[in-house]
């Protein structure tokens, strides 16, 4: 069964690239990739390929230097909101030909800040105050264009209900922006509060299993209660304490979650003692120190890699849960908060499934490949299960 | 070959076993022919991987699905080997019943022992469990174990009381034939003896059939009738136990002999 | 018996320090808790008053006996957020968390273990493939985005179940009033189950396919047993006692998705009570209602323990769990 070998390792091979893409892109950040935050277009703007008949956000510039107008073919429907800002020089004047007409927006000089819903500039252009400006400026299909006649220069916003990749959120956030950094999020504090987590497992189980008797015995009731302790109710209480910012949330995940590999390192570091080797080690004068790190953590290693790369996935769903329930900094845009947010906010609401979509299955996604990955390094970790598994290829493959 | 020597006998022909795990076959046994009569002790003898095993499974059809099994098994003109998992049901340990290879891990782990063979008596014998208490008691008392044992775990009992509760538990039913793999190949050389002895005593004693698998060729032509030597697979040699074994015609058959005695001498 | 009381012992262990993180956790808290609780103008005679009211002047060896006390004879003080007994306000979300969290376990695990053992009979099934599939969903899914779709889809677009709450506003009247409470908890349990049976299913079908190779099963066949006795008497039964232990273990995990699952559905638990009294600082609640989230995992435990001893013969006899 040669194939089912070359699909298994496919599937490996895909999840490491998958995960080297998602680390550049969180490396690269948001900026670079032409990705603004803040607020970008109107509230739960579609993605740009879901609906043609929806205008982009469009910005209009024309300025006296570079020419005097600006060409737009339009093919959608009215816009929702349109503005004009800028500065205008005496004498001047702010021209929108439409291809039913052609308006003057304005040739009051100096600052310009018009919104077109405003009922001065309805007047001004002789429409009834009740009446739709989109409907009035944006009549047809057909050519448009803004043009200025004599010094300054204006730019026109025309918000069409429609935005980038993902479209935004509830805020009018660019949610490719949030997601890039979303993942950002949910990397650091995956990896850094397993890391952590690992370290305490390690030097807890180490010494656990190597001191014996009181300090093992009281590591591992602490252990034993602390896995019986639901711990997300804590988690929340500690948040809501010590406060929200990123790397306390790291160091909260990392105190309630070493409890598995410290039972796995007190399980080894036994076995290992007792071995013969290790006695060995002790008969010829060999410190303490000097066997537990120079023979005891590197014969370790290997699973603890497996075990930070399966703890994972736990970190990144604690933290998604936090700020999924609003206890992590609202600053800071995490898929959690993504969520937490598109569910406050009514996002389903207004049908804009693609504010709640990107995050979620963001979260799966990197959940399922650090499985994936922590699946093999444990095989190639345990020599038992590799040795198993590689029977079992055997048997398949001849 | 014709049906009317099937009554009161197991009659194997031509029987073929190959196993098919992930794209490779495994032919482990080739085109044996052998029978048990009712009333007979039937050695079958062989070094590991020899196939007396499969052979041994195959005749209850308990071997893993999967595997190809030709040839026939016949009892009473039924062919055995033809038939499916629920009609074999009925011939399982009513008629056909099995001492398996060192009986650690046999016994259901949650069940006394007394439930194992309540269970086959009043699920065979639809016989009620208060009256299969007291056949269990005798039951393991005809095996040589005290009857209060049957309230006992499986994991309380030693090797050589599981081995004796497993023939007990064979017995439940009073089957015709019974089929025993190395009964007690995992128990030290004195218990070993007692639990032969013990099977050999119940099996003339009942006029049963038995076929005895084992890879100790000497003891086994101390106990059976007739002996059977397989070699990959095969039938290197059979005949009477004290021809076969006093005067082997196959260089195989005295291997084994030769394998044993020295190991004897060792001992 | 001496296996009884070690676990009866554990528990009292995590329930002991319970007591003690929640104790030390709202009194490590930054600054005086009485300026996080009352008005900063008070004058400091009625701050001294508020401080001997709430027992903050005493020692703290005296404030954690009197604290414990409290806590076991579920006097939890005043909520800061309604000014009604904290337990009054429990009392009445203890019960929907209950009828949430209780049937969301039963049915995941059966569900799991129906599946996982059908699995594990026919391996290489596209059944299989599915258990294999939901274990690994329900590990790496978040409970929350799933319940966001199903009530986007089963709410909002297809208007099936209510898009929150516990009960309609205001109740139908009489027999109606169950409907109505079966018809919110609906979709909420179908997602917990939804997110709970892929676990279970995987852990079932690879202790199945495990104990099914074992040779007591083949016995079993060998005695002429039918197939679903062989299977679920013989091969299942004897895997209980590691069932119990997975069972044991998820609770905390079960306890936990209570809290989200009802902030998902804006539900009137104990969970959202926590979340809400968190969120407004209101630490009386938050305590209380996280002791009875622990306790309610301890019982379980407990009753896991008893049911763990029921099954094993190997514990019942020598008290020692493998």
């Amino acid at each position: 069964m040669k194939k089912a070998e070359k699909i298994k390792n496919a599937k490996r091979l895909m999840s490491v690239l998958s995960l080297a893409l998602l680390a550049a892109l969180a490396a690269i950040g948001s900026t670079p990739l032409g990705l603004k935050d803040g607020q970008v277009a109107p509230p739960y703007s579609k993605p740009h390929w879901l609906d043609s008949k929806v205008a982009s956000t469009i910005e209009l510039r024309v300025s006296s230097s570079d020419g005097d107008s600006a060409a737009l073919s339009w093919v959608y429907s009215p816009p929702l909101r349109v503005w004009l800002t800028g500065t205008l020089g005496a004498g001047s004047a702010v021209r929108w030909d439409t291809p039913s007409g052609d308006f003057t927006l304005t040739r009051e000089p100096g600052e310009i800040d018009l919104d077109f819903r405003d009922i001065p500039f309805k007047r001004a252009l002789g429409i009834s105050p009740f009446h739709d400006m989109a409907h009035a400026l944006f009549p047809s299909r057909g050519e448009y264009a803004l043009s200025l006649a004599g010094s300054g220069d204006a730019v026109m916003r025309i918000e069409g209900g429609r935005w980038g990749l993902l479209g935004t959120d509830h805020r009018g956030r660019d949610v490719a922006a949030l997601f890039v950094m979303g993942l950002r999020v949910s990397l650091i504090v995956g990896i850094a509060a397993t890391l952590i987590a690992t370290l305490l497992g390690l030097s807890l189980g180490l010494l656990s299993g190597y001191a014996g008797g009181l300090t093992d015995a009281l590591i591992m009731r602490a252990v034993d209660v602390l896995l019986s302790i639901p711990t997300l109710p804590i988690l929340m209480v500690i948040a809501g304490i010590w406060g929200k910012d990123l790397w306390s949330l790291v160091v909260i995940l990392s105190i309630f979650s070493w409890m598995g590999t410290a039972r796995t390192v007190r399980a080894m570091t036994l076995s290992l003692r007792d071995s013969s080797w290790v006695e060995g080690l002790r008969a010829i004068g060999a410190p303490r120190g000097y066997i537990l790190f120079r023979h005891l953590v590197p014969e370790t290693l290997p699973l603890l890699l497996a075990n930070v790369a399966l703890g994972v996935p736990g970190s990144i769903l604690a933290e998604a849960g936090l700020s999924f329930l609003g206890l992590s900094d609202p600053r800071l845009p995490s898929w959690g908060r993504m969520l937490h947010d598109a569910h406050m906010f009514g996002a389903f609401t207004s049908g804009a499934w693609w504010s709640i979509l990107p995050a979620g299955i963001g979260i799966s996604f990197i959940c399922l490949i650090f499985m994936d990955i922590g699946h093999k390094l444990e095989e190639m970790a345990d020599p038992r299960l590799a040795a198993l598994t590689k029977r079992k290829t055997i048997e398949e493959t001849s | 070959m014709s049906n009317q020597n099937d009554a009161g006998k197991i009659t194997i022909e031509r029987l073929s076993v190959t196993y098919c795990s992930g794209g490779r076959t495994t032919r482990a046994v080739r085109g044996c022919s052998f029978g048990i009569p009712k009333g007979g002790i039937v050695g079958l003898v062989g070094e590991s991987g020899s196939g007396k095993t499969s052979a041994l499974m195959a005749i209850p059809g308990l071997l893993p699905t999967g595997t190809l099994v030709t040839g026939r098994v016949s009892c009473d003109g039924t062919n055995l080997a033809e038939l499916k998992e629920e009609e074999l049901a009925a011939w399982r340990w009513r008629r056909i019943a099995l001492v398996p290879q060192g009986a650690m891990n046999s016994f259901t782990p949650h069940l006394t022992i007394g439930r194992h063979i309540t269970e086959v008596l009043s699920h065979h014998l639809k016989m009620p469990i208060k009256a299969g208490r007291e056949r269990a008691a005798e039951l393991l008392e005809t095996s040589g174990l005290d009857g209060f044992l049957q309230a006992r775990y499986p994991h309380e009992l030693s090797g050589g009381q599981k081995q004796r509760a497993a023939l007990a538990l064979a017995l439940a039913c009073e089957p015709d034939f019974l089929l025993a793999d190395e009964p007690t190949t995992a128990l030290d050389v004195i218990t070993q003896k007692e639990v032969l002895d013990t099977i050999v005593k119940i099996v003339r004693g009942r006029g049963m059939g038995l076929l005895l698998v084992t890879h100790d060729l000497p003891l086994a032509a101390g106990i059976c009738d007739e002996l059977i030597v397989m070699k990959d697979g095969e039938i290197a040699e059979s005949g009477p136990a004290r021809q076969v074994s006093g005067n082997p015609q196959q260089p195989y058959t005295k291997l084994l002999i030769d394998a044993i005695r020295e190991m004897d001498v060792a001992r | 018996m001496t296996a009884a009381l070690k676990r009866a012992g554990a528990s009292a262990a995590v329930l002991a320090a319970v007591l003690a993180l929640n104790f030390f956790l709202f009194r490590i808290m930054p600054g005086d808790p009485i300026t996080g609780i009352v008005d900063p103008r008070f004058s400091p005679e009625a701050k001294a008053q508020l401080a001997a009211q709430w027992g903050l002047d005493r020692p703290m060896s005296e404030q954690f006996a009197v604290y414990v006390k409290e806590m076991l004879s579920f006097r939890f003080g005043l909520s800061m957020m309604t000014g009604a007994p904290v337990w009054d306000e429990l009392k009445r979300r203890v019960p929907n968390t209950v009828a949430l969290l209780l049937p969301a376990l039963a049915l995941s695990s059966a569900l799991g273990i129906w599946l996982g053992v059908k699995a594990a009979l026919n391996r290489g099934s596209a059944l299989e493939s599915a258990v294999l599939l939901s274990g690994a969903v329900s590990f790496s899914f978040p409970s929350f985005f799933v319940q966001l779709l199903l009530l986007m889809c089963f709410a909002y677009y297809w208007r099936l179940f209510p898009l929150s709450g516990t009960t309609s506003i205001p109740p139908p009247p009489g027999g109606m009033a169950i409907l109505d409470y079966l018809w919110h908890l609906a979709l909420p349990l179908f997602s917990l189950v939804v997110m709970g049976f892929g676990g279970f299913a995987l852990y079932i079908r690879n202790m199945m396919v495990k104990a099914l190779g074992e040779e007591y099963v083949l016995m079993a066949r060998a005695r002429g047993l039918p197939f679903r006795r062989v299977v679920w008497n013989h091969a299942f039964r004897s895997m209980l006692p590691p069932v119990l232990t997975i069972l044991l273990l998820s609770l905390p995990g079960v306890v936990s998705g209570a809290v989200i699952t009802e902030t998902v559905f804006s539900m009137n638990g104990v969970g959202r009570f926590l979340l809400e009294a968190t969120n407004s600082h209101d630490y009386p609640s938050a305590g209380a209602a996280f002791f009875l989230l622990a306790l309610l995992t301890v019982g379980c435990n407990l009753l896991a323990d008893v049911a763990y001893v029921l099954v094993d013969p190997r514990a019942r006899r020598t008290g020692a769990r493998d």
